[in-house]
């Protein structure tokens, strides 16, 4: 089986810091793949690598036998690969549902000259492109904040916003930083109900995590990183039962 | 009456230029300090074709300037494209002093300081616009077409594109949008839009000199910007309308005509101080 992405001996340096080290894996399609380690382990970058956001300084990220080394961002989510970040990065003074709308690929009207000469078609199909867009939002529990700002919206609200433009962009691979962090756990769930969702729909997740709870519940596969490495792979219950790896991801060495 | 005419026109023709600087400064958030001198290129521009031996008439002088403009436009906020914020305002007021130094300095050009007198009026098929009413209904057309292509871009996928890139571009570009791209059209727009307020300008005034189009003219523009309301239509009107008219109410006060110039920049000044303190969104707009 060839594999659906898969990364080959990336390295990335910032200044003195080896960022990433001959960082290798595959991740199969329709599973959950949680990408586990402490912190600085190189977890985010990964993702700014596989998403044309860094270019490493060695090393391939092959996705569906598509090569996608020196992509633009852009060019990587045209191939079906889509990214949260951490920080959310969501636009606050907009509303949800114009975050979800930024995210829908070919839409009319995206440059002044078809907004300016073709105004009603302009108007009818952002009037379709809205109810898709609402669909979405639908799809993960906001369908009633749709109209809402986001910086008005609650911290889980603005999570699963940032799950809602990914799936905006009809990307099959989700990259998700960190989904369930700072999470109530009412919110917790769904939002792992949300993910399982996903995944029965056909979705790859790729899914930076850090709360075991939620690694345990939703993963299929842990690749567990450590200084920009790959140091273990396999099931969830495998990785949390190896003593070295909890030695090493609660700091006991020290 | 004629004084009613001269005021909503130029307020009209400023407009334009309040619009070109809302685009770039407030919606997607490149800070231009030099659209007074992509505004003058545009004068200048329909000043010489005019003005030539065999004179070209208004319109096609006009779509000339405009073309040359959204050129320019995208040229000056080209490093704005690649680098980001603080270090863009330097560029950009280095470029307005450049542009000052040429339209001050290229007498052949330009007419130097002393500028271009005797611009003849614009003329639409054939039939010259002299008297301040039909001028004024050909700023109007001019400037309701600019409001009208403003908001259609706002109401369109690409105004959304624009606020979301002034918030985040990352973000941007992690849906999946060409950023450079979105960036470079807006200047384009901006740029047209100044262009073609420059023409109507020097058409309108019969006579150009660098003064209009300094670095002063430039922070006027975003005087408006701020006071009318950052990112909005309403804003980019009611600006250019209320800071035009601040100068003929000074002249109602007794002040001697030596300090009404320097009073003015003051009161400008201060206007740009009071707002951003006191009311960053400006009279009808959102936060800059």
């Amino acid at each position: 089986m060839s594999a659906y992405l898969e990364v080959a001996g990336l390295q990335k340096n910032f200044g003195g810091l080896q960022a990433l080290q001959d960082c290798s894996f595959a991740i199969a399609q329709g599973r959950i793949t949680c990408l586990v380690g402490p912190n600085g382990a190189g977890k985010t970058t990964i993702f700014n690598v596989i998403t044309g956001f860094l270019r490493p300084d060695a090393g391939h990220v092959v996705f569906c036998d598509r090569s996608l080394d020196g992509l633009t961002p852009q060019q990587v989510v045209h191939n079906g690969i889509a990214r949260t970040f951490q920080n959310l990065r969501l636009f606050a003074d907009l509303t949800a549902l114009d975050n979800v709308m930024v995210g829908l690929p070919r839409q009319f009207a995206e440059e002044p000259l078809g907004a300016i000469f073709r105004p009603l078609h302009a108007a009818r199909q952002q009037t379709k492109r809205r109810e898709e867009a609402r669909a979405t939002l639908a799809h993960v529990g906001l369908a009633d904040r749709a109209d809402e700002r986001v910086r008005n919206l609650s911290y889980g609200e603005q999570k699963l916003l940032t799950v809602a433009r990914v799936l905006a962009t009809g990307a099959e691979l989700l990259l998700l930083d960190e989904p369930a962090s700072g999470l109530s756990a009412g919110a917790l769930d769904s939002i792992m109900a949300l993910l399982r969702r996903l995944q029965n729909e056909g979705k790859t997740l790729l899914v930076v995590e850090h709360n075991t709870r939620v690694v345990q519940q939703i993963a299929d596969d842990v690749l567990f990183l450590h200084q920009g490495h790959l140091m273990a792979q396999g099931t969830p219950q495998q990785i949390i039962a190896d003593p070295a790896l909890a030695e090493i991801y609660f700091g006991g060495a020290i | 009456m004629d004084f009613w005419f001269s005021y909503i026109t130029l307020a009209e023709i400023y407009v334009l230029l309040g619009l070109s600087t809302n685009l770039l400064v407030g919606i997607v958030g490149i800070f231009s300090v030099s659209q007074a001198a992509v505004f003058g290129v545009g004068a200048y521009i329909v000043a010489h074709f005019l003005l030539a031996a065999e004179p070209m008439s208004f319109l096609p002088a006009l779509g000339i300037a405009a073309v040359c403009c959204v050129l320019l436009n995208v040229l000056v906020t080209l490093p704005a494209l690649r680098v980001s914020g603080d270090y863009f305002v330097v560029t950009s007021f280095g470029i307005q002093l450049l542009a000052t130094a040429v339209f001050t300095n290229w007498t052949a050009g330009t007419g130097g300081a002393n500028g271009l007198p005797g611009i003849p009026p614009p003329d639409l098929f054939n039939h010259p616009l002299e008297s301040t009413g039909e001028l004024t209904l050909l700023c109007t057309a001019g400037a309701a077409l600019g409001c009208l292509a403003f908001y259609l871009i706002m109401r369109a996928p690409f105004g959304r594109l624009l606020r979301a890139i002034r918030e985040d571009e990352s973000a941007v570009a992690a849906a999946g949008k060409n950023v450079l791209r979105a960036k470079v059209s807006a200047a384009a727009l901006a740029g047209a839009f100044a262009g073609v307020a420059g023409g109507l300008y020097a058409t309108f005034l019969s006579f150009i000199d660098p003064s209009s189009f300094d670095l002063d003219a430039s922070i006027l523009l975003l005087t408006m910007v701020v006071v009318g309301g950052a990112r909005t239509l309403a804003g980019s009107i009611i600006g250019p309308f209320l800071l035009l008219a601040l100068p003929q109410v000074l002249t109602l006060l007794d002040i001697p005509t030596t300090i009404a110039a320097s009073m003015r920049q003051l009161l400008y000044g201060l206007l740009l101080i009071l707002f951003m303190m006191f009311r960053p969104q400006g009279l009808a707009g959102e936060k800059l």
